[in-house]
């Protein structure tokens, strides 16, 4: 383990190196405070940035952004009422009104140690439970794999709330994506006659085009309510000139919350390494959790430090828990997880058990990379507030097309091929309309970056034993499938009481 | 409103399934050598994905059919009510705008995608910004206009320089 964390110590601590997460954290701050800009889409940006870098640097500049985007919401959230990502919606309960009450700095101040301190505690949870983790699934044959696959993709498309059939739709879409072009066996499929489709669809159009368009089309017709709501808190918003931090109170504060961090951060790191999860979801729990233990719950959302360290701690632990399964298992639990594996795969680098063999030093590089970001986001985030704060108000009427052209630069860098561009295009349809029928994108994500190995693990495990029966025979593989099909049974009896609650709700009382 | 869109879904995913099954049929079939037909695995996907728009079609029906006529009454005059509510002059002019705005930008990043092989990426670029700000924003003041050119005449060049000369990536 030590190995590990000085091979990356060595490899990260270098000026460039150092300088790119640096940059990664102030890219990711900026796109956690643009409210509606999400932190997805901060690393859906800077990804083609790392096409010319060496994995490592590559790696180090994405969880910079990482790293910044889940403590960049704070920013909005306190200065304007308005959460910057999903992730930060608890922090507004009580950083808003902290802020009101004029302790602005106050709020900043606490949400940022906070969210540092949540870091670091995820990072070690990652150090001690990756490798294990990986060791366990070191006995994983082709039977094992897929079921988890299976699993994995059930359960994410179970937890799409209320659309589980959509959800396991998309799943679905999102594999037989992946069937397109040459197979394993060098056989042409779905080609319909057209050259450019002899290759497939690449992952990252595919997932820029369905996620990207989506949000910006859906933060642009959202644009008009969303303004009305917000005019009132930014009339009200503290003046940006008076953010000032009291670091001697802020310390003080922090002192005081030692067991909330920890627990907050515990909630964070534990829903992070859970499929389907993410940081809205740690958010809701460990603030919900503070409040059941506090002396006095009945003064939460009222701005109290308690309120905003378990939001702040629980959101950024959540990025060393999403590692885990990622690293370990080759499974991304959430939607930026799956950006960032489709990062390492496409620098060469297959995430799961064997990449702790394979390659310590990028692993030892993760995991100084997330220490690092955490150091340069406090620090950066005491130095540029003021700015951050007022880049948090750019309109979303500029920042649209401005992105749009981002993901088609991107897009084409990727092989220097036009065609990219038009599957990026051709996605962004897709994923909208789909979107506006309700369906949930993640699973279709997921499904487009884990649909190759799937479809490789399945025909491995049929080609060392043909019978079928064997995913039932072997404990693992059954014990994953056996869970996929529980995760569906738990959804479903769960929408049937959603639909009674609702229904005994509307019906009149006699 | 949600039973039409699933079962408008439900169609369109059928029809997507039909097509796909229909080509698979030019897939190769399986050589001496392989033990499974490369087509196996995209048709156990389509047959996934066709039973469960099927499944989707049904619920919505059924759903659809499952509203009682008094909620339909209520939905009714709660929509009846809603549209009485006289909007307010912002209103009246957000309402229009950002219902072509989705689409039109849908149109122009089509024509930018287009017009990048002819255009080259530098007048592309600043044309689709320029555009899809002047369309986004507005251009009823000389501000916006000032906004909308300075946005575009940095970003363009600046994205252009970035990945020419710093990461080494050719742009057309």
């Amino acid at each position: 383990m030590s190995e590990f964390f000085l091979q990356g110590l060595a490899e990260v601590s270098n000026l460039y190196t150092l300088a790119m997460i640096t940059l990664g954290v102030i890219f990711g701050i900026i796109g956690g405070s643009i409210p509606g800009f999400t932190v997805t889409m901060a690393i859906l940006v800077v990804f083609p940035f790392t096409f010319s870098m060496d994995p490592v640097d590559g790696i180090a500049l994405m969880i910079g952004v990482f790293v910044g985007g889940y403590s960049g919401g704070i920013i909005s959230g306190v200065m304007l009422g308005i959460p910057g990502t999903p992730s930060s919606i608890t922090t507004v309960y009580d950083g808003y009104p902290m802020a009101q009450q004029g302790e602005p700095g106050r709020a900043l101040g606490i949400g940022m140690l906070s969210s540092f301190f949540g870091t670091l505690i995820s990072v070690l949870m990652l150090i001690f439970l990756g490798p294990l983790i990986a060791q366990f699934s070191m006995n994983f044959r082709p039977w094992e794999i897929t079921g988890l696959i299976v699993f994995a993709l059930t359960l994410v498309a179970s937890m799409s709330s209320g659309a589980m059939l959509k959800g396991l739709m998309a799943a679905a879409i999102g594999l037989l994506i992946t069937t397109f072009g040459y197979d394993r066996n060098s056989n042409l499929r779905f080609d319909f006659g057209l050259p450019a489709l002899e290759s497939g669809f690449e992952i990252l159009p595919v997932m820029i085009g369905a996620f990207a368009f989506s949000q910006l089309m859906n933060n642009l017709e959202q644009l008009s309510s969303r303004g009305r709501s917000t005019d009132t808190p930014s009339k009200q918003a503290p003046a940006q000139g008076s953010v000032s931090i009291p670091y001697r109170r802020i310390l003080k504060d922090i002192a005081g919350q030692k067991i909330n961090t920890l627990r907050s951060s515990i909630i964070g790191g534990l829903v992070g390494a859970l499929p389907g999860t993410g940081g809205s979801v740690a958010n809701f729990l460990s603030y919900d959790q503070a409040r059941k233990f506090s002396r006095h719950p009945q003064r939460f959302g009222t701005g109290i430090t308690d309120g905003i360290v378990a939001s702040e701690s629980s959101n950024n632990a959540v990025l060393g828990g999403a590692f885990i399964p990622t690293l370990a298992l080759g499974i991304p639990g959430d939607l930026p997880m799956a950006i960032m594996m489709g990062v390492l795969i496409l620098h060469g680098i297959t995430p799961g058990p064997l990449m702790f063999e394979q390659n310590p030093v990028l692993i030892g590089g993760i995991y100084v990379s997330l220490m690092v970001a955490a150091f340069a986001m406090v620090l950066v985030q005491l130095l540029l507030i003021r700015w951050f704060a007022q880049i948090s108000r750019v309109p979303q009427q500029i920042l649209v097309p401005v992105v749009l052209v981002l993901c088609a630069v991107g897009s084409f860098a990727l092989n220097n091929n036009l065609f990219d561009v038009w599957v990026l295009f051709l996605f962004g349809i897709v994923g909208y309309l789909l979107w506006k029928a309700g369906v949930p994108l993640t699973p279709m994500i997921l499904g487009v970056v884990l649909g190759k190995n799937l479809e490789n693990q399945f025909f491995r495990a049929l080609e060392l034993d043909p019978s079928w029966t064997t995913f039932f025979t072997r404990p693992l593989s059954a014990a994953f499938l056996a869970l996929a099909l529980a995760s569906v049974v738990f959804s479903l009896i769960q929408n049937q009481r959603i639909a009674r609650a609702s229904k005994a709700s509307r019906t009149p009382p006699s | 409103m949600s039973t039409i869109r699933d079962r408008i879904l439900a169609t369109v995913v059928l029809g997507m399934v039909a097509i796909l099954a229909v080509e698979s049929g030019n897939i190769p079939d399986k050589t001496s050598w392989q033990m499974f037909d490369s087509a196996i695995f995209p048709r156990l996907l389509l047959g996934v994905i066709g039973i469960l728009a099927t499944l989707l079609w049904i619920q919505s029906l059924l759903a659809s059919r499952r509203a009682t006529p008094l909620q339909e009454t209520r939905e009714d005059s709660a929509l009846t009510e809603a549209q009485t509510i006289e909007p307010t002059p912002e209103e009246y002019t957000a309402r229009p705008r950002f219902h072509y705005q989705v689409p039109s930008l849908f149109v122009l990043f089509g024509l930018y995608t287009w017009s990048l092989p002819l255009l080259g990426y530098l007048i592309a670029t600043l044309a689709f910004l320029i555009i899809a700000q002047a369309l986004l924003l507005g251009v009823d003041t000389p501000r916006k206009w000032l906004i909308n050119l300075v946005t575009a005449g940095i970003l363009a060049p600046l994205i252009f320089v970035i990945f020419e000369y710093g990461l080494n990536v050719w742009l057309p």
